[in-house]
């Protein structure tokens, strides 16, 4: 589904490079994690996968579903199902988030040839999605994230997930600053999602929430470069021992 | 006021051709002083620090008529401007009985202006009693050539329900359009008003509206002005309030039409515990000039005012606002605040922004801000990552600076109007 190999890249504006060699294969179905330090490049490659025009891609390629997918605008990559749950989500005043999540719906239909959804069809659609992630209803009448607490806003991340139905959903850092409910709930709405057909790369600092969404391969991203995969077991010796034991791996890469 | 101010202009001659026969003394005196004042005042140049960033030139030299001595016909479907009960059409300034919709409600008087001048006593009274035409050129000629208008009277008590949707119409070209709006609201009445400027087709004409409001005492009055009218078209307004006590004005300022564009806001407080909002929306585009001058004379003590400027300008246009709040001696514990926002969704659009408070009185809360921004990157790639086209998303993030102002308002169908007028300007076409 994904391929990407020796992806370089770098700030556009200051030419610094963050990502300096990234390979990762993500097939239909599978669930990837992706742990690493601070300022290791986690949320720059979640950005680029979603397409955000501030870094450029210097060496190597990303493939998604057998298309270049560097070439693509944002929009278009939503279209064919690339979803970015934001670490840090985006307040839009005067936006309110049924308003905002019909137009998303009825770009990505329109863009994939089929009818837009009526305001009835689409109410009913999205009621639904509140009541299967156990969310308030007055958060669709509400603006985009304006005044939500810091788990609201990974909470609706994931309701945008859910609507949009994507097929490669990449999280960053969802879980962070989210108490236990929510993240069950969370967790809850990203086991409810999990298909054959539709991928998973979640960004985390906690093996707790791989507690709960059990993924098929752990990576370490350590500046700019993935110095070690495994298999869950790799994220519990990570809790154990931190980032220091890999200082030499990374420096020797 | 010294030559070089003054644009040579024809307008006065306008008059030469109307002849307003047997009208009350007090009308042709009110006539004889528009006249004299705007001779005197003439069209004034941007020397003329009010009318710096209103460029006249171009106005002065066309060559007006007096608006068609029979009455206009309006081409378009009237129910694509007005849907509820109470609609009132003027075309080019004249009161028009075939379009117009005035059933009966209690309590209230909606007439033709020229009409009440010779049957309602209150006209004489009230009339020319709030615009202050020495200030105002265009509005002094106004006072000298308005054939006719509107007359809005509520009675004491008085609560109309439905919305009067007053619609003023300009058709054909090179007219001077001088429609005169009067309303009052007698002690404890209510009502709601939205008045829209529109041309019929790419009609090319100068209008010239004087609106005057009173507000007796716990009046509440919602008064919506829409200004559509064709790009190709001037609009210069007086627009004037005068607040007794205890009264809530809520004014909303929609400007989206006219090539040039100008509008003179003043509301007067003259009373205690007097509310006030003074909101605006401005989206220009291409070319156009939209010049907005407010003014809140806050003269008595305990009132509270608030004004909401938000101003879009896109491709060359140009934006003008200035905010007067005078806070006169007398006015303690007054609470005033002002904001004053704009979107500049091009480099070559233009914002001239100047918020004045002059304060006289000490224990007073005063504030304003003014910002001037674009569509930021963070929303954008937030809203595009969630599939939503860049233009779209741009669409809805300018429709949404927007629409802060337009929440405000209360009545539902006027505010949907408006929404949906917004859209058609800023090209979006759905809705939810
Ligand atoms: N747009 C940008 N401009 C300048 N520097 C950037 C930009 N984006 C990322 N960086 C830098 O690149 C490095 C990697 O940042 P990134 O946000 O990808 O880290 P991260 O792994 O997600 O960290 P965290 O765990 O703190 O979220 C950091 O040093 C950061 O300051
Ligand atoms: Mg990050």
């Amino acid at each position: 589904m994904l391929e990407i190999k020796n992806l370089h890249a770098i700030v556009a504006e200051d030419d610094k490079e963050i990502l300096r060699g990234i390979n990762l294969s993500v097939k239909p179905g599978e669930v990837h994690a992706i742990m690493g330090p601070n300022g290791s490049g986690k949320s720059t490659l979640a950005n680029i996968l979603a397409g955000r025009e501030d870094y450029e891609i210097t060496q190597g390629s990303i493939t998604y579903l057998d298309e270049d997918l560097a070439d693509m605008e944002p929009e278009e990559r939503a279209h064919k199902g690339v979803f970015l749950a934001f670490q840090y989500p985006v307040e839009i005043p005067g936006v309110s988030n049924t308003y905002f999540l019909r137009a998303a719906v009825n770009a990505k239909r329109t863009a994939n040839g089929e009818s837009e959804m009526s305001s009835m069809e689409f109410m009913k659609f999205i009621r639904e999605k509140v009541k299967l992630l156990g969310l308030k209803e007055d958060l669709l009448t509400r603006s985009v994230n304006e005044g939500f607490s810091g788990g609201e806003k990974k909470r609706n991340e994931i309701f945008q997930m859910a609507v949009l139905e994507p097929t490669l959903c990449v999280l960053d850092e969802t879980d962070s600053g989210l108490d236990i409910d929510a993240l069950q709930t969370v967790a809850a709405g990203v086991n409810a999602l999990r298909s054959e057909g539709r991928s998973f790369v979640i960004v985390t600092h906690y093996q707790r929430l791989l507690n709960y969404i059990v993924p098929d391969f752990v990576h370490i991203l350590m500046d700019g470069r993935i110095v070690k995969s495994g298999d869950k077991s790799l994220a519990l010796e990570l809790e154990e021992k931190g980032y220091g034991w890999l200082d030499d791996l990374a420096a020797s890469k | 006021m010294s030559k070089s101010l003054v644009y040579e202009s024809g307008l006065g001659s306008l008059l030469a051709g109307l002849s307003f026969e047997k009208e009350p003394q007090w009308l042709a005196d009110l006539r004889a002083k528009g006249n004299e004042l705007h001779n005197k005042m003439g069209v004034p140049t941007p020397r003329n620090e009010e009318w710096k960033y209103t460029p006249l030139r171009s106005l002065a030299s066309v060559n007006w008529q007096s608006g068609e001595p029979g009455p206009a016909v309006f081409s378009q479907d009237p129910t694509n401007y007005a849907e509820t009960a109470i609609r009132v059409f003027l075309v080019n300034g004249r009161f028009d009985r075939n379009l117009s919709e005035v059933p009966a409600t209690a309590g209230l008087t909606c007439m033709s202006l020229r009409d009440a001048i010779y049957e309602k006593s209150e006209v004489a009274d009230y009339l020319g009693s709030v615009a202050k035409i020495e200030d105002h050129t265009f509005a002094a000629l106004n006072s000298a050539c308005f054939v006719d208008g509107l007359f809005i009277h509520l009675k004491a008590g008085a609560m109309v329900e439905p919305v009067i949707e007053v619609i003023h119409v300009t058709s054909g070209d090179e007219m001077v359009i001088a429609p005169r709006i009067l309303v009052v609201a007698e002690e404890n009445s209510s009502a709601k008003i939205i008045e829209q400027y529109v041309s019929d087709g790419e009609s090319k004409n100068l209008t010239i509206p004087v609106t005057e409001v009173i507000l007796r005492k716990h009046a509440n009055v919602e008064h919506v002005r829409l200004q559509d009218e064709s790009e190709t078209s001037y609009n210069v307004s007086l627009w004037e309030t005068l607040q007794d006590e205890s009264s809530e004005y809520r004014a909303y300022n929609v400007a989206f039409g006219a090539g040039l564009g100008r509008l003179d806001q003043n509301i007067y407080l003259n009373g205690r515990n007097i509310v006030t909002r003074l909101d605006g929306v401005v989206v220009a585009r291409g070319e156009q000039i939209l010049d907005n001058h407010t003014k809140l004379d806050h003269a008595m003590p305990d009132c509270n005012s608030f004004e909401i400027y938000k101003q879009i300008i896109d491709d060359k246009a140009t934006v003008v606002f200035n905010g007067k709040i005078f806070v006169h001696q007398d006015a303690q514990k007054t609470d005033a605040k002002q904001t004053n926002q704009a979107l500049l969704l091009s480099p070559d659009a233009t914002i001239n922004s100047k918020p004045q408070l002059e304060i006289f009185a000490d224990d007073v809360k005063c504030t304003h801000g003014a910002t001037v921004g674009q569509i930021e990157d963070t929303f954008r790639f937030y809203m595009r990552s969630r599939g939503i086209p860049k233009a779209e998303a741009d669409a809805i993030l300018v429709y949404a600076f927007a629409a802060e102002v337009l929440e405000l308002i209360s009545d539902e169908v006027v505010r949907e109007r408006l929404e949906k007028r917004l859209y058609k300007k800023l090209g979006i076409d759905f809705t939810v």
